[in-house]
């Protein structure tokens, strides 16, 4: 299972801190994202595919969007804005 | 020209009560756009060599930017510039208001104020008549800045100002100056007033702003507002910039406890999500900005909602080791009533909280009054920031030098943990965990600065690693610092930034549209370079030398303590790697020193003395443009 932490809008938009599903890719869980939290979809990801303007890190570290970056069972994905101006 | 410069600025004497009027020439204007780079270019030329940021001679700059008073979005904005007295060199400072409006309405690209008047006064600038107005009653008692500014509005109606609050009366050196509840907040410019005796400057005009292709700017307005309501904006429209604080906790980049750590137990009771959903009370936005950023929360049941940014609440909590929202927003209220720079008023006192826990104040009154201080204490923080902005006891007077400063006289570990680079406080961006935000705090002619170097958006890519930057992260540094510093001229939001698809070539088609000058977006990627340049060579002037870019001893080979950056590592060797690719980048020697070859190639040689270059410009000679005219007495001289 992967764990699919929210920040900021998507947090706000689906109600919620977090989602637990089912991937073994990005690109698999950003579509069974959409899927759980509809209100997500397609603001902030789309057919798979991360939408401009946000980014994922996996288990926190280095950040990327490429939906064909693999998942191993138990990671976690942190969902967030790119923009980080501040 | 045919829009948006009036080639021409207003020198005011404070000392004498008058005023003079300057001509640009159009070449100079192209070279440096306006705003910062007008700022910088200014201050170069206003001041001599070695100048005492606090004397008389120091200048302090109301710079607009060619596209304000224009219908673009988020275009209301002005560089407030002047040699920072927290850090010895630039302080360029951004900011929003009516106050942008009114001034570039006087009918100058800017207005330099020199020399410092008899009594405490407010400088009036109303088209080009100025008057000194003694405002004796208004200096010293403490008053909040709001009621500083509404007074000032009752006499003088019709006027905009720009105020100091206790903090700039008493000299602290990050003081700011405040405008329509906004401010030019970092590096101590509300000081550099101060010493002036000016509580404020007021402007009121009558000129129009000529636009060169009217269908078309107003064609690219309506295109820019409806793309600032997009995806790119989203969160500062949403959320606002505190949406950064959970964000930067989950990466392990918040800073924490006085750099002590990077993730922080109470982050969830601080951030923007929690904020929105327990105390948001309203939103507003700067004056004609489609954005609206700004966010106001709930301080205490009843009492006015205060507008707190990212940079605030990380600095008043987080880095001082607070999670109560109340307290750190009411911290960041009181900041902007005394009209101090939240960052480094946050820095400086989480530095004096750790140096109070490790026993670093020596015996006497600085012991006596650091006795308990602790990293959490919500209510030693709100004292500290009232005493800091009165200069109040041996420790107010201490930390209201700034952190560089402080640890000078407490010792080599204060030294080590003082969080700064050049002087200014670092803000809430952990070097450690985004690294190439840590070249650009070590290379910035500001010090530590996220404005002037949006650096981090590289970490935030993908497109380096952000937990082990090298070399090829330079050339997003200063793609990054090449962004901002036409942003910083032109002057729009940088907000926009993620809404422009050819940043360049965009920025080029708005400025051709009001200037009606032909600037490409070669040229002025060339002039971005050019501006960064002309900051750098005042501080070259100034006294820089290499070593100051550098970021401080602690950040360097300890690993991070905790979160998903555990373990990390930046070593100096890295960052040394980093600065020498940057500065080769830059066309300058791999020590950041510049050869008189990169200032020719960049076209500066016509535009600034360059003659002592090489030879640590010694003693920059005055150049006089063009003679003036006299517009105005002051009262004071009148009596």
């Amino acid at each position: 299972m992967i764990t699919i932490e929210l920040f900021g809008v998507p947090r706000m938009r689906a109600e919620r801190d977090s989602v637990v599903v089912e991937a073994d890719s990005l690109g698999e869980a950003f579509r069974a994202l959409g899927v759980a939290c509809p209100a997500l979809d397609p603001t902030v990801v789309q057919e798979g595919r991360l939408r401009s303007h946000y980014l994922v890190a996996v288990n926190g570290r280095q950040l990327t969007a490429d939906p064909a970056t693999p998942l191993r069972e138990g990671d976690v994905v942190v969902l967030l804005s790119a923009e980080a101006g501040g | 020209m045919n829009g948006g410069w009036f080639g021409r600025y207003l020198r005011v004497d404070a000392s004498l009560g008058s005023g003079q009027i300057v001509t640009i020439e159009a070449a100079a204007l192209r070279a440096v756009i306006g705003g910062a780079g007008l700022g910088a270019w200014l201050l170069l030329r206003e001041t001599p060599a070695g100048f005492d940021p606090l004397g008389p001679d120091a200048a302090l700059i109301f710079a607009f930017g060619p596209l304000g008073g224009t219908p673009l979005t988020t275009s209301a904005k002005l560089a407030v510039v002047a040699k920072s007295p927290l850090t010895g060199r630039i302080g360029d400072a951004l900011t929003s208001s009516d106050f942008a409006l009114a001034g570039k309405r006087t009918g100058f690209d800017a207005i330099v104020v020199r020399g410092r008047a008899a009594v405490p006064s407010v400088v009036l600038v109303d088209g080009e008549r100025v008057t000194i107005a003694p405002c004796e009653d208004l200096w010293g008692g403490g008053r909040p800045i709001g009621e500083v500014e509404a007074t000032l509005r009752e006499r003088h109606p019709g006027f905009e100002f720009a105020v100091i609050g206790a903090a700039g009366e008493r000299l602290v050196r990050y003081a700011g100056v405040v405008n329509g509840g906004r401010h030019a907040g970092r590096g101590g410019l509300g000081a550099v007033l101060g010493a002036k005796r000016i509580k404020a400057v007021g402007v009121r005009g009558t000129q129009r702003v000529a636009i060169a292709d009217p269908p078309r700017a107003v064609a690219l307005a309506k295109d820019l507002a409806r793309r600032s309501l997009g995806a790119a904006t989203e969160k500062y429209r949403e959320l606002g910039t505190v949406a950064n604080l959970a964000t930067f906790n989950r990466l392990a980049a918040l800073p924490t406890r006085n750099f002590q750590a990077s993730t922080f137990e109470g982050a969830r009771e601080v951030s923007g999500e929690e904020l929105k959903l327990t105390r948001e009370r309203g939103r507003g936005s700067c004056a004609n900005c489609t954005i609206g950023c700004e966010h106001f929360y709930e301080v205490t049941p009843g009492a006015p909602a205060v507008k707190a940014e990212y940079e605030s609440v990380f600095a008043l909590g987080p880095l001082c080791g607070i999670a109560d929202p109340a307290v750190v927003l009411a911290a960041a209220r009181a900041c902007d009533e005394l009209g101090l720079d939240t960052i480094s008023t946050g820095g400086t006192i989480a530095f004096a909280m750790e140096c109070a826990e490790r026993g670093l104040f020596p015996r006497g009154p600085l012991a006596d009054e650091t006795e308990g201080l602790r990293f959490g204490d919500g209510a030693r923080l709100l004292a500290l920031i009232d005493a800091i902005a009165h200069r109040r006891g041996a420790l107010g007077d201490l930390l209201a030098e700034g952190s560089r400063s402080a640890a000078a006289r407490l010792g080599p570990l204060a030294q080590e943990i003082a969080p700064h680079v050049k002087g200014l406080e670092i803000p809430g961006y952990d070097p450690r965990a985004l690294q190439t935000m840590a070249l650009g705090f070590a290379v910035g002619t500001r010090g530590a600065d996220h404005n002037r170097s949006g650096a981090y958006e590289a970490d935030f890519s993908g497109k380096v690693d952000r937990l082990a930057a090298g070399p090829e992260a330079a050339a997003y540094a200063i793609a990054s610092e090449d962004r901002a510093a036409v942003m910083d001229s032109l002057i729009l939001c940088k907000f926009l930034r993620g809404a422009l698809t050819d940043f360049f070539g965009e920025c080029a088609e708005l400025l051709a549209a009001v200037t009606g000058d032909a600037i490409g977006a070669d040229e002025l990627r060339a002039t971005a370079g050019r501006i960064v340049l002309l900051k750098k060579l005042f501080n070259v002037r100034e006294g820089w030398t290499p070593a100051e870019d550098t970021l401080p001893a602690r950040l360097f080979d300890t690993p991070l303590p905790s979160g998903a950056a555990k373990g990390t590592v930046l070593s100096r060797a890295r960052l040394g790697a980093m600065i020498e690719a940057y500065n080769l980048g830059r066309g300058w020697r791999a020590d950041g020193s510049v050869p008189r070859e990169a200032v020719i190639a960049a076209g500066l040689d016509g535009l600034v003395d360059i003659s002592g270059l090489g030879r640590g410009w010694a003693e920059q000679k005055e150049r006089i443009l063009q003679g003036g005219e006299e517009t105005g007495r002051s009262e004071g001289e009148r009596r």
